[in-house]
């Protein structure tokens, strides 16, 4: 037998046609099933995910085989995100997730196991450029996940295939009911991975950080209500602020604009084209280019300051190889620290750094 | 392809296979109906209790039916919250359905004492002397581990329960087909056994209870199996379990030869490889044919993963649902570090192996490790 492409496999639709189309491409597959977070009161909260897995491999003849990183997950995914909502900001785990967990742990427990690349169900894709390895959008432009793979470096990018990051979601629903995947029709997952549901939130949090209640301002300095924590917040969010009638003159909803950490005070905005909301530039760190290198043209790129936002054009500025001051076209609404802003050239995704505050 | 996995399940004998198979093809009768199709099902039932009757030295009136070796245990402990007497003794190398039954019994005002046991895995006699109580009601404490084969001295232990006067159970499905036993020399009131560990049937048990010993049923309706274990019994797979353990009373020596013979070219052959091993268990008091092994400095789910692309089945300690491996809570109890937990391999041969499978398994062992 060649060497194997493993795939990780999550119980999910899209890892799961992944096996399958890398199968159909007549390589040599295994699989591999992932626990990265142990539950409260349960050792094994992933079963329902396992036995799917299980179950799909069966059908495709893949070998599956299981492996724990819950520590790693915990010790460089998990810890950060607490650390950075302690600060008041609002991290992205699944990127680091991907550079850690993923990417890192899995791909190396691959190369053990003797597999020759491993490859994920991630709406991206990889191209080789003479002797670089670059990194693209899905083709679907509404699932394209290259933002929270822009932590990814050439050894990594080398070693990994992204199948259904050539076709698109529908699609590859479609072949997984044509192929008699039992799990065709999954819901995808949302939200956190280790929280669940939105609304979960909250509780979560306040388990690992003790909350500071404080007052929530407008932005002329104004109390106009009480706040549970600034942890609990992001910046342009709307709901959940709790703020009654008899402030403001229209009948327009209040937004997050700010956080006044040093005083624990929540500010406001009211109305969404609320010019407190708008940011034109702002500055970065934690810099990483996929290439390795900056790329020539960095007074001409477009950026996604959250996953799913349509590409902004903008020019950038390096301080150095760490940090960037980025300029956008347009002013942009809810710049939000702790989230990453990722650059693109066209299709390419380039690299990305994490936002530290606007400008 | 070569399968070392014994311990976890057996493939069926094919006498066994012939059983059940006329069996389910020709007795439908429901045991507990009166005219000649129910009979002849009944007298099938009744037949299988002999036979395993005979092969453990007990009364057919003292063997029970169940689902699993599981259930048999869970009979005797919960049976446990109708007396008065409500602390259970038992031991750390117990399986999960020991131990997680007795904790889920907490809310019932059952207490228990779990005993440490030595580096081979053995219980220690005094140990439990000293920690028999006013309000002790049970001893429960496993034939042989399931993960290092370690047999321990039930005689001994059963007699201090008796000499107190507190009824004494032993989970023994690891016993049962690979060491002699004799309800008569143990004297133990309660041992619970399961089919698929000794090429019977899966989801049938049963329970020896020794007569005159109190006993409340967990699963209650009909009057089947004497009121002790209500519905509809599974007859084909009873008949089964009776064939499996006809063949025990007719070939356990050879059995346990065979089981040697293999053990004991394993082990030659292991050494010739010269990797740095660690054996795990009671070199004195082990069930032959179980071989718990550490590699030092290998991962065992690695070593597990690649014997198995290459169509060798084992096992490492315990795979929770999902299948990850964690460190044994049984190499934890005998004092194995976690690094030489995750790197153990748990081996256990059975009757179809052959001296090729093993070296088979020792040259593959032997290429991986040396990779």
């Amino acid at each position: 037998m060649t060497e194997p492409i493993i795939v990780g496999i999550s119980g999910g639709v899209d890892s799961s046609v992944t096996a399958l189309l890398l199968k159909e491409q007549g390589f040599n597959v295994e699989c591999i099933f992932m626990k990265n977070w142990e539950g409260d009161d349960e050792n094994c909260t992933s079963e329902e995910d396992y036995k799917d897995a299980l179950a799909v491999c069966d059908h495709l003849g893949i070998q599956l085989h299981s492996v724990n990183f819950a520590k790693e997950y915990w010790e460089n995914v998990f810890k950060y995100f607490i650390d950075e909502y302690a600060k008041g900001r609002t991290p992205n785990p699944d990127v680091l997730c991907n550079r850690e967990v993923k990417f890192k742990a899995f791909l190396d427990y691959s190369l053990k196991l003797g597999a020759k690349k491993i490859s994920t169900g991630h709406y991206a894709r990889v191209k080789k450029n003479g002797d670089k390895y670059a990194l693209y959008k899905g083709l679907d432009e509404n699932k394209d996940q290259s933002y929270f793979l822009y932590l990814l470096g050439q050894q990594q990018l080398s070693k990994s295939m992204f199948p259904i990051g050539e076709i698109k979601k529908n699609e590859v629903r479609k072949i997984a009911q044509s192929s008699g995947l039992i799990n065709y029709a999954k819901k995808d997952s949302t939200g956190i991975c280790f929280i669940g549901e939105q609304k979960f939130f909250k509780d979560f949090l306040k388990k690992y950080i003790p909350a500071k209640p404080g007052f929530i301002q407008t932005t002329d300095g104004s109390n106009c209500g009480e706040h549970d924590g600034l942890m609990y917040y992001t910046i342009g969010q709307r709901k959940g602020l709790g703020i009654g009638g008899g402030f403001g003159n229209k009948e327009e909803p209040w937004f997050v604009s700010d956080k006044d950490l040093e005083n624990n005070i929540l500010i406001v905005a009211q109305g969404h084209d609320h010019p407190a909301l708008f940011h034109k530039k702002l500055f970065a760190d934690q810099l990483h280019w996929i290439s390795g290198i900056p790329p020539k043209n960095i007074s001409n790129l477009s950026a996604k300051i959250r996953y799913r936002q349509k590409d902004q054009n903008c020019k950038l500025s390096l301080s150095n190889n760490e940090e960037c001051t980025v300029e956008f076209e347009t002013p942009q609404f809810a710049i939000t620290p702790g989230q990453s802003i990722v650059f693109y050239d066209k299709e390419e995704c380039l690299g990305g750094a994490i936002i530290d505050h606007w400008r | 392809m070569p399968y070392f996995d014994h311990s976890a399940t057996t493939p069926l004998h094919p006498q066994v296979i012939d059983k059940m198979n006329e069996v389910s093809e020709f007795n439908y009768g429901n045991p507990s109906s009166l005219y000649s199709s129910g009979r002849k099902s009944k007298a099938i039932i009744e037949k299988a209790r002999h036979l395993i009757a005979q092969t453990i030295e007990a009364l057919a009136s003292e063997i029970y039916f169940t689902g699993s070796g599981t259930e048999a245990n869970n009979m005797v402990i919960w049976s446990m919250i109708y007396g008065n007497k409500k602390h259970i003794i038992t031991s750390a190398v117990e399986h999960p359905a020991i131990l997680n039954v007795i904790e889920q019994l907490k809310p019932f005002g059952v207490s228990s004492t779990i005993l440490p046991v030595n580096s081979e895995g053995q219980v220690n006699p005094k140990d439990l002397e000293a920690s028999i109580r006013e309000d002790t009601g049970l001893v429960s404490i496993m034939m042989v581990n399931n993960e290092v084969g370690t047999i321990q001295p039930i005689k001994t232990l059963s007699e201090i329960a008796q000499n107190s006067n507190i009824p004494f159970h032993s989970d023994s499905v690891q016993a049962l087909g690979k060491i002699p036993l004799s309800v008569k020399e143990l004297g133990a009131q309660f041992l619970s056994f399961s089919g698929h560990k000794f090429y019977g049937p899966k989801g049938v048990g049963f329970l020896y209870c020794k007569k005159e010993t109190k006993l409340n049923s967990l699963i209650i309706g009909g009057s089947q199996e004497e009121n002790k274990r209500a519905g509809t019994e599974n007859v084909a797979g009873i008949a089964g379990l009776g064939e499996a353990a006809k063949l025990i009373y007719e070939n356990l020596n050879k059995r346990m030869n065979h089981l040697i013979e293999l053990e004991t070219l394993f082990k030659e052959k292991i050494n010739e490889l010269n990797l740095s091993i660690i054996y795990n268990g009671d070199p004195n008091n082990n069930v032959p044919g179980l071989i718990s092994i550490s590699f030092p400095g290998n991962r065992s789910d690695i070593l597990l993963a690649k014997l198995d692309r290459n169509g060798i089945e084992l096992s490492n300690g315990s795979a929770c649902g999902s299948g990850i491996t964690k460190p044994s809570p049984v190499l934890k109890a005998m004092g194995i570090s976690d690094e030489d937990n995750l790197s153990t391999l748990r081996i256990s041969f059975g009757r179809s192996n052959t001296k090729d499978d093993i070296h088979q398994l020792v040259k593959e062992i032997g290429l991986i490790i040396n990779d």
